[in-house]
């Protein structure tokens, strides 16, 4: 039926509206004939428009802006970061961001700039759509043609009086992708539907109005019509479609080859393995083969002690051949101190120990009490729960209860909320403090109901002489509030997702966000931990990054995921078990090479992933391959202890030049990125000219002047040294080799030196693979 | 064209020169202008202009009244001592310490409104460097690329044996050229000696006492025939990116092309004393020569300016030889044909009060302050903006930090409409709100 009419000049448009939401507008050229009368002459154009144009436009076919208008500088970019949507807007334009608040575009669009943006009296020579076609100059350039739907909607907004959102909008419920999840080939092509349901209980098919992202545009494109394109290489994709502040998601899995049944796996397989073989028959990958024994204990004292193996520790391992050889083995390296020293390192960057700042005379105490404390708490297997809840409700002396220093670098809002969620929820959240969160529901809502936790944290006394005052007690304020930025309004403590926590006075907000952290659904906090350990022990998170979990970026395993997070927070929190877990799983026994099938894999962990030591490890490896400990400067022109390594060092502050170029953290953010194992230049300078590696491979009584003057023939020294350096025997090829340059040189001394330069800069000796 | 984060950041400014074509035809109605007006910032692409970049770091801040931007008719509190010369561009005069850039004034651009609103040297430093304002004292907050990384990672080195990004003698002390979150790989070389010194070598090129260029020959060998042995560790490009590193390492050890480039001897004796046998002059001459050899930024940080004490006798010690080095680059690189294809940059993390103190110094100043800009197409002879009567404010044309990188981003030929991500994957803008300085180029 005819739901209104308009006339403009010597046109006319009617407008159909379906009761399926569909609306058709139809243009005629009209002609007066008689007063009162019009008769339409030439139909010129009938231009359906939806099924969804209208959006939730009510019955009389009026335009609403929050449903109708916003998702269309969506969908153009208008609102983009990198146009009108950034703080500072464009030309003096500016949006909400990707128009997550909508009266504040509005009131741009309508009253601003002497209101030339709008003219109801003749929409078409509106600047908006003057600009957005293109006749008049635009920065952004041509993004709309006056025949598409999307004109239509806009000039008819403008028509209608350009209305601001009402408050009986119908507003979006729900949106719903269809498929959300599926198994795509090589070279296919696949359309999603995308519906959304309003708060009048209309549904409509809104998928030409949403932004479509793929996060892998290599394995599945993704067009503005939510049309995705499968690649010609395997793997795992998803698709965020965003639609009027809400977003769906589709979840694509693209075998490399057949998918296939999963292989059968022996009685005793643990759920991990069987999960991973899941994993692996989906994608039609088949895994790598398993390693041998060195390969394995290589890994295993690099990842869990941050140690190469000794000559001994390679041969005894080999020796043992009785049943349960490997999980003996993992729970002896956990027994070590330098399980404790590793990891308390690891932790450390996590919560910023920071040593350095402005003058740092005063700081060595707490960072050497705090790392003290992180060592012991790993020592005897503090459950990961109580250990976080230590840090987050502490209060008292910096001197007398060490996980106050944590309150020492972190130590205004921003710094609560972001270390919090990026730590221990595996949140990336910081866009929500100026703005809701582009890919996920985090609103500066939750930013700041989660700052309003910390808002009445208080400190007193203190000795400021550096960036960071030294020195101070923490206690809880009676008040202490936290403002909306926009509202203005005090926002009730708040864990992310909710609700508000209910307090007295008298009760510490922290000690109720510690309770909600350690209970059993929590849907972020075991989850983030078990991801963390996966990814330090794989090479990459379940969900990768680690610390950026959002229903855009899904797990390439969640069933294993969430397997590993029931099991951790059924054991208790036990950190030790989650390690034997991950790390006695076949996964983690699996070799760097890759077969055909799996080659190109990045996911879902069918081969082993090879990285680079990290900065301490390395440095630690070089003084132990050549016995020669490196000397760390200490406080006041002093030394650390002789022997002291690298991984137990308490903070960042102990200047060493190869430690800086290979990547150690200033820890200046609760983000694993910091630490970087990107190559550099300084890197490759260091390993040739460095004067550290030179002493340690000149000092008479290292391992490089010892071979230089033993008897041993030369064959029985490369048959050790290949052991100590790489925990294997000498490929025979490899064996002569160094035979032939040994024999060749005049100077035994400077031979051996030479070849073990060689070695230890070998990628084999760099990488954990 | 759609700017979707996530996907390629395109420029929203402007479109590809291809996107123009198709996009043109349509648009009948445009006029010349408008035309003209799309055609100018049509070029959201970078391309490798083949350009390099000098830049003098006046670490601490050099006074603006008492170089390029004097005020003469200001009382003796406010102008100092020096007396203002003439310059071979009629109008513009200079410091009298600066004769020897008075004679090349027609190459050298001034901006005279630089301003930001911090007074402290680490932020302030950090301003200029990265165009944006960072983490303070009281504020942390996260650090942002230098403009030199920025460029390392936008265009590289012009040879593929030079590092791409060098600092002489070393990066500046705060720590802000550095690169943050491009990654380690774009940080500066750091040379790490005096070029003036008797025996200059470069510490990370020369060798650890009691190893021999021989030794480290062999060395190179054996670790390209134990790596190729065991190819098979990795056949999926992880340890590429160390490999090719290693390389250039080795390269720059045991080869001559780099090590040449360092030979800062191999210079006719005239020329070097015509930059001058001082640090500033030797550091200038080796920038010469390093961008000579395909390097695309060197950093030259020499001199300490923060002279809140007795500015005058302190100048005394800075200015001439900055002169003589500045101006005998300019000769130098325009006698070599370079002077098109290098641009040189000289600017600090501020200027200096205009009224003298009562110590006889001159304190911070970010109110408003000069930078030099000279060659790499830059309209030589020309000053942009100006400051107040007796320098204390912005008079006319305020430039932002960002906008002076702006303008040296689009010499470079590097694209306006480039965004990196940071740390927590948020796109961040190389210029944000800079726009191109338009009257220098």
């Amino acid at each position: 039926m005819i739901r209104r009419l308009e006339v403009f000049g010597l046109w006319s448009a009617y407008s159909f509206a379906y009761p399926d939401g569909m609306r058709m507008w139809v243009k005629h050229r009209v002609r007066v004939v008689v007063p009162g009368r019009l008769m339409a002459c030439v139909v010129l154009m009938a231009l359906v428009v939806g099924p969804a144009a209208a959006g939730a436009a009510d019955a009389v076919g009026r335009v609403a802006f929050a449903t109708d208008v916003v998702p269309i500088l969506t969908k153009l970019g208008c609102n983009s970061g990198g146009c009108h949507g950034k703080s500072t807007g464009q030309n003096g334009f500016k949006l909400s961001l990707l128009g997550f608040v909508p009266s504040y575009d509005h009131e741009s669009m309508v009253k601003e700039a002497r209101g030339r943006r709008v003219f109801a009296g003749d929409p078409d020579s509106s600047l908006l759509l003057q600009k957005a076609i293109g006749r008049v100059p635009h920065g952004g350039g041509r993004r709309l043609g006056t025949d598409s739907p999307d004109y239509q909607v806009l000039a008819d907004w403008i028509r209608q009086g350009a209305a601001p959102p009402r408050s009986d909008d119908p507003i979006l419920v729900k949106l719903t992708m269809t498929p959300s999840r599926g198994v795509l080939a090589v070279n296919t092509t696949e359309q999603l539907k995308l519906e959304a349901l309003f708060s009048n209980g209309v549904r409509r098919d809104v998928t030409r109005q949403a932004l479509y992202l793929s996060n892998e545009p290599e394995i599945g494109a993704v067009d503005a019509a939510g049309h995705v394109t499968i690649g010609e290489q395997g793997g795992l994709f998803a698709v965020l479609a965003r639609f009027g502040g809400q977003m769906a998601v589709f979840q694509g899995t693209v075998p490399f080859g057949e998918s296939t049944e999963p292989e059968k796996l022996p009685e005793d397989a643990s759920p991990v393995d069987r999960l991973l073989a899941d994993g692996w028959a989906r994608l039609g990958v088949q895994p790598s083969v398993e390693v041998d024994d060195s390969t394995l204990i290589r890994r295993l004292c690099l990842d869990i002690c941050g140690t190469l193996p000794t000559v001994e520790e390679v041969r005894a391992f080999q020796a043992d051949q009785r049943p349960g050889r490997r999980e003996r083995l993992i729970n002896r390296l956990l027994d070590r101190p330098e399980y404790a020293a590793f990891f308390a390192m690891k932790w450390a960057d996590i919560l910023r120990n920071r040593g350095k700042g402005y003058s740092t005379s005063k700081q060595r105490p707490g960072t050497a009490l705090f790392a003290g404390w992180i060592r012991d708490s790993l020592a005897t297997n503090k459950p990961y729960d109580q250990f976080v809840a230590e840090i987050l409700t502490a209060t008292g002396s910096q001197r007398e209860n060490p996980p106050t220093v944590w309150y020492r670098q972190v130590r205004t809002s921003v710094d609560y909320v972001e270390s919090v969620a990026q730590a221990f929820l595996g949140v990336r959240i910081q866009c929500a403090q100026c703005h809701h969160h582009p890919f996920e529901r985090w609103s500066q809502a939750d930013y700041y109901g989660l700052a309003a936790v910390f808002s009445r944290v208080g400190r007193r006394g203190g000795f400021a002489d550096a960036e960071v005052p030294t020195n101070e007690r923490i206690f809880v304020r009676s008040q202490g509030e936290v403002h909306h930025p926009r509202t203005g309004r005090v926002v009730a403590p708040r864990p992310l997702g909710g609700p508000d926590l209910s307090l007295s006075p008298f009760d510490d907000p922290r000690q109720r966000f510690a309770r909600w952290l350690s209970r059993p659904d929590n849907p972020f906090f075991a989850r983030t931990m078990v991801n963390r350990m996966w990814g330090h022990f794989l090479g990459r998170g379940l969900v990768h990054p680690i610390d950026d979990a959002r229903s855009s970026n899904p797990p390439s395993n969640p069933e294993l995921l969430n397997w590993l997070t029931s099991d951790f927070v059924a054991s208790g929190y036990d950190l030790r078990q989650l390690i034997i877990r991950i790390a006695g799983s076949r996964a983690y026994r699996l070799s760097s090479q890759p077969n055909k099938s799996n080659r190109l894999d990045t996911q879902s962990y069918a081969r082993f992933y090879p990285r680079r030591l990290k900065a301490e490890v390395l440095l630690d490896a070089y003084s132990q391959v050549l016995d020669v400990p490196t000397v760390f400067p200490g406080d006041r022109g002093g030394k650390f202890p002789a022997g002291t390594r690298a991984i137990e060092l308490p903070d960042e502050n102990v200047s060493v030049h190869f430690l800086d170029v290979f990547g150690r953290p200033d820890r200046r953010s609760a983000c694993e990125c910091e630490r970087t194992d990107d190559p550099a230049l300084a890197q490759a300078l260091e390993l040739v000219s460095s004067k550290e590696i030179q002493r340690k491979l000149s000092e008479k009584t290292g391992y490089a002047l010892r071979l230089g003057a033993n008897k041993k023939s030369h064959s029985e020294n490369i048959a050790e040294l290949f052991v100590r350096v790489f925990s294997r025997r000498p490929l025979e090829k490899e064996a002569a080799a160094a035979l032939e340059y040994l024999e060749s040189e005049s100077d035994r001394k400077a031979a051996y030196q030479s070849l073990l330069w060689a070695l230890l800069a070998t990628n084999e000796f760099l990488f954990i693979h | 064209m759609l700017t979707v984060p996530g996907s390629t950041y395109r420029n929203c400014d402007g479109l590809s020169r291809r996107n123009f074509l198709q996009v043109g035809a349509p648009l009948l109605g445009l006029g010349l202008s408008s035309l003209l007006e799309h055609e100018a910032t049509a070029d959201d692409e970078t391309r490798d202009r083949g350009k390099s970049l000098i830049v003098f770091w006046t670490h601490g801040g050099m006074s603006q009244q008492d170089t390029y931007d004097m005020k003469p008719d200001s009382p003796a509190e406010y102008r100092g001592p020096y007396r203002p010369i003439k310059t071979n561009v009629p109008g513009t005069i200079v410091g009298e310490r600066f004769a020897r850039q008075a004679r090349v004034m027609d190459k050298i651009a001034q901006v005279r409104s630089v301003h930001h609103e911090n007074g402290i040297h680490a932020p302030s430093a950090h301003w200029m460097q990265t165009g944006y304002f960072g983490p303070t004292l009281a504020r942390i907050a996260a650090q942002y690329p230098s403009f030199g990384s920025v460029i390392n990672k936008a265009l590289g080195a012009r040879s593929p044996h030079m590092p791409a990004y060098i600092a002489v003698p070393k990066a500046e002390a705060f720590g802000y050229q550095k690169s943050v979150y491009l990654g380690a790989s774009f940080d500066p070389f750091e040379v790490g000696a005096d070029p003036n010194s008797k025996n200059f070598k470069v510490p990370n090129l020369a060798l650890p006492g009691g190893l021999e260029l021989a030794n480290v020959r062999k060395r190179r060998d054996l670790l390209t025939r134990f790596d190729s042995l065991r190819r098979d560790i990795d056949r999926t490009g992880v340890m590429d990116g160390l490999d090719a590193f290693k390389a250039k390492a080795l390269e720059m050890v045991t080869g001559e092309e780099v090590r040449k480039a360092f030979e800062i001897d191999s210079e006719p004796d005239a020329l070097r004393a015509r930059y001058g046998r001082h640090q500033y002059g030797q550091s200038a001459l080796l920038a010469r020569r390093l961008v000579e050899s395909g390097a695309r930024v060197v950093t030259v940080n020499t001199g300490y300016w923060d002279h809140h004490n007795d500015v005058h006798p302190n100048l005394e010690q800075h200015l001439p030889p900055l002169d003589a080095a500045m101006a005998t680059l300019l000769e130098d690189l325009d006698e070599r044909g370079m002077l098109d294809n290098t641009l040189v940059y000289c600017a600090g993390e501020f200027g200096r009060t205009p009224l003298i103190n009562g110590h006889a110094g001159r304190d911070h100043w970010s109110n408003c302050f000069t930078v030099m800009l000279a060659g790499g197409g830059i309209v030589g002879g020309r000053n942009v903006g100006a400051s107040e009567r007796h320098g204390g404010g912005v008079l006319e044309r305020p430039s932002s930090p960002l906008d002076v990188l702006a303008t040296i981003y689009d010499v470079m030929g590097i694209s306006l409409g480039t965004h990196y991500e940071d740390a927590s994957g948020r796109p961040v803008s190389i210029v944000g709100s800079g726009r191109p300085i338009h009257e220098l180029t």
